[in-house]
């Protein structure tokens, strides 16, 4: 319900009220998207312009930079790479947080409490704690230097279950004992009731572990030595320093980074509603 | 159609509270069961074990002969209307009914025609396209009963269906409720906490207290014959009348004593209070208020002023002060009467009651 408030302030304090706030969000705003613009920028200069302090826009745009990364640098592979394997450890932590959840949230069961709270305290352990140990099982399995290693080692997330436990605790009860009286099981209950009550958590959190498996470089960089097997960021990292080019290219490593970012930019242009909504709390059921 | 049977029946929680102490029902093929009691009394934990929402701590749950203890809800084939409704909010009207035939892989042109039709018998036809969000209370609880007719399963479970509906869409409904189970012919179980619905509906009742049942009984004879004060009190409205009275000889025969006047007993509860050993003790004495009737002062058990006179058309409720305690009378004289008028009244004494007032169990009805 919207709830309208009658400003009595003076009009030159209303408007100075909405410049401080503009000048406030604005200056913020621009701090934030600063480096990406700048990487935009960078990505058309020529590799004269790019160390020119001087010249923020580009005097000539190279699109050719753009072109060369496209069809001439390992770059696209990489992308591929890093796509496909986040959608297959997105869709395994899907299944594995939502079932886990469900558990948590639905089954009675003696030890549900406890369960929780070591699932919680998982949550606290420093991620690279965990590296040694993860390394080592996927030594003894002989997954290293393998894409099978990077999505096994990742199957489950524990930030995952958490936002869904959140999401699913918003759903009445009834509904689930309504859909097993009719029937169903615990299976179905999940993926037909409660799964579409609650699609904003499950977009949330796919984005967001997308995102960031999209984006990670520690851990895929220690377990994977072969360029074939390389995510983005290794890529890049591999491509800045291609033939002892040390910082040498810069334009060329501006707009891989650009061409890298743009998948991400397509996906929550098209999730970005049922992103800030999930972020928010909101579950998406009405009441 | 289905025969179910609790035997030996506990349900203990994980803090030792018992909801549900030891119970035994026997639920005939097409009968209508009343689970009924005040709040906290096991009731909807008694039909959350039948459905199997709920785990059975002790005893066996039979269906049809077969012991269903540890038998998942979804394999009971019970069907069951909750007190919320829970009608899935992202389905429409249509594919909340025939979800349950969805799950059976019922072909789709059936499934099409038993939501038809039962969207039809219930007056749901215009609404089969809308959210659960689009619909009124009444219509909701329609379509929640649509989701179990259509399943034609072996017993229909009900959580105190209507108990979010407002009064005269209550009334409404439970007409409604009685001729779906004179036209299913099938078994019903049901829980409220409204003695009227209770009363109006059932063909069996179980009145419940504390985790424990304390009469089953035909409609007729608990409301007649309680075997406690609980039941006597629990069962009709205005509530019985209980006041405390003494067993005492005048003249050869036997009568109750009140603070107001004397209460003369039929020779068949005469009798019975004698043979008990009641004779010179206190007992304590229950009278439904439509068993009252105006006396003079000579003949009155209870005299008192009123304090409240409710005219409700071919009634009155009257409410008077008396020396036992506020004394209603269920009258159909329904003459005017002003409040602090002095009425004389005594109870129809084939209709008394009596009951231990250690035990609360009943002497004689």
């Amino acid at each position: 319900m919207n709830t309208h408030y009658k400003d009595n302030r003076s009009l030159p304090v209303r408007i100075l009220s909405v410049l401080g706030k503009v000048l406030i969000l604005g200056t913020a705003g621009i701090f934030t998207a600063f480096p990406f613009i700048w990487m935009i920028v960078s990505s058309l200069k020529t590799k004269a312009d790019i160390l020119n302090t001087d010249i923020f826009f580009p005097t000539d745009p190279q699109w050719s930079n753009i072109a060369s990364i496209i069809f001439r640098s390992p770059i696209p592979r990489y992308i591929f790479n890093s796509a496909w394997v986040s959608l297959v450890i997105v869709g395994l932590q899907i299944i594995t947080g939502a079932m886990l959840a469900y558990a948590l949230v639905f089954l009675k069961f003696r030890t549900n409490k406890l369960l929780f709270g070591i699932v919680m305290g998982t949550y606290m352990l420093p991620v690279a704690a965990t590296y040694i140990p993860s390394y080592i099982i996927l030594a003894d399995w002989h997954m290293l230097d393998s894409f099978r290693g990077l999505i096994i080692s990742s199957t489950v997330s524990i930030f995952g279950i958490f936002l869904l436990r959140q999401g699913f605790m918003q759903i009445p009860k009834g509904l689930v004992e309504a859909a097993r009286m009719d029937g169903a099981s615990h299976w179905r209950a999940l993926w037909e009731i409660v799964c579409p009550m609650t699609k904003a958590s499950f977009i949330t959190f796919g984005l967001m572990n997308f995102i960031s498996t999209y984006n990670n470089y520690m851990w895929p960089s220690l377990i994977t030595k072969s360029s074939e097997y390389f995510l983005v960021s290794q890529g890049l990292r591999a491509f800045f320093i291609r033939d002892g080019a040390y910082g040498t290219e810069w334009a060329l490593v501006m707009a891989a980074s650009a061409v890298v970012v743009v998948p991400l930019l397509v996906l929550f242009a098209f999730t970005q509603k049922w992103f800030i909504n999930g972020i928010g709390g909101e579950t998406g059921i009405k009441g | 159609m289905a025969e179910i049977i609790l035997n030996n029946i506990t349900k203990e929680y994980d803090n030792g509270f018992q909801a549900v102490k030891n119970i035994n029902l026997e639920i005939k093929d097409n009968e209508f069961v009343i689970l009924v009691g005040p709040s906290g009394c096991g009731k909807s934990t008694t039909l959350r074990m039948i459905a199997g929402l709920e785990d059975i701590s002790d005893g066996d749950l039979f269906l049809d002969g077969k012991r269903i203890n540890d038998v998942p809800p979804q394999e009971r084939d019970i069907a069951m209307v909750f007190q919320n409704y829970a009608l899935y909010p992202h389905m429409t009207v249509y594919q909340n009914i025939a979800y349950s035939l969805k799950i059976k892989k019922v072909p789709k042109d059936e499934i099409d025609r038993r939501v038809r039709e039962t969207a039809a018998s219930l007056g749901l036809t215009e609404l089969l396209d809308r959210k659960p969000g689009q619909l009124s209370g009444g219509q909701k609880q329609r379509v929640a009963m649509g989701r179990a007719i259509i399943r034609h399963p072996k017993a229909f479970l009900m959580d105190e269906p209507l108990s979010n509906l407002d009064a005269k869409l209550r009334g409404q409904m439970r007409v409604e409720i009685a001729d779906l189970y004179q036209r299913l012919n099938t078994t019903f179980i049901y829980v409220t906490h409204d003695q009227t619905e209770a009363m109006t509906l059932g063909t069996k009742i179980v009145v419940m207290k504390d985790g424990e049942i304390q009469q089953i009984d035909n409609p007729t004879n608990l409301f007649n014959y309680p075997v406690n004060k609980f039941v006597a009190g629990f069962i009709g409205t205005p509530t019985m009348n209980f006041f405390d009275a003494e067993c005492v000889e005048e003249d050869g025969k036997l009568c109750l004593k009140t603070l107001d006047g004397k209460i003369e007993l039929t020779p068949e509860k005469e009798q019975k209070l004698k043979e008990d050993g009641w004779t010179g003790r206190k007992v304590t004495a229950g009278i439904r208020p439509e068993h009252l009737e105006f006396c003079t002062e000579e003949q009155a058990a209870f005299k008192g002023e009123i304090s409240v006179f409710e005219l409700l058309g071919s009634n009155a409720i009257i409410y008077a002060q008396c020396a036992d305690g506020r004394v209603v009378m269920n009258t159909n004289d329904t003459v005017s009467r002003e409040h602090g008028e002095t009425v004389f009244m005594k109870p129809r004494e084939e209709k008394l009651h009596i009951f231990d007032p250690e035990t609360e169990r009943i002497i004689t009805n």
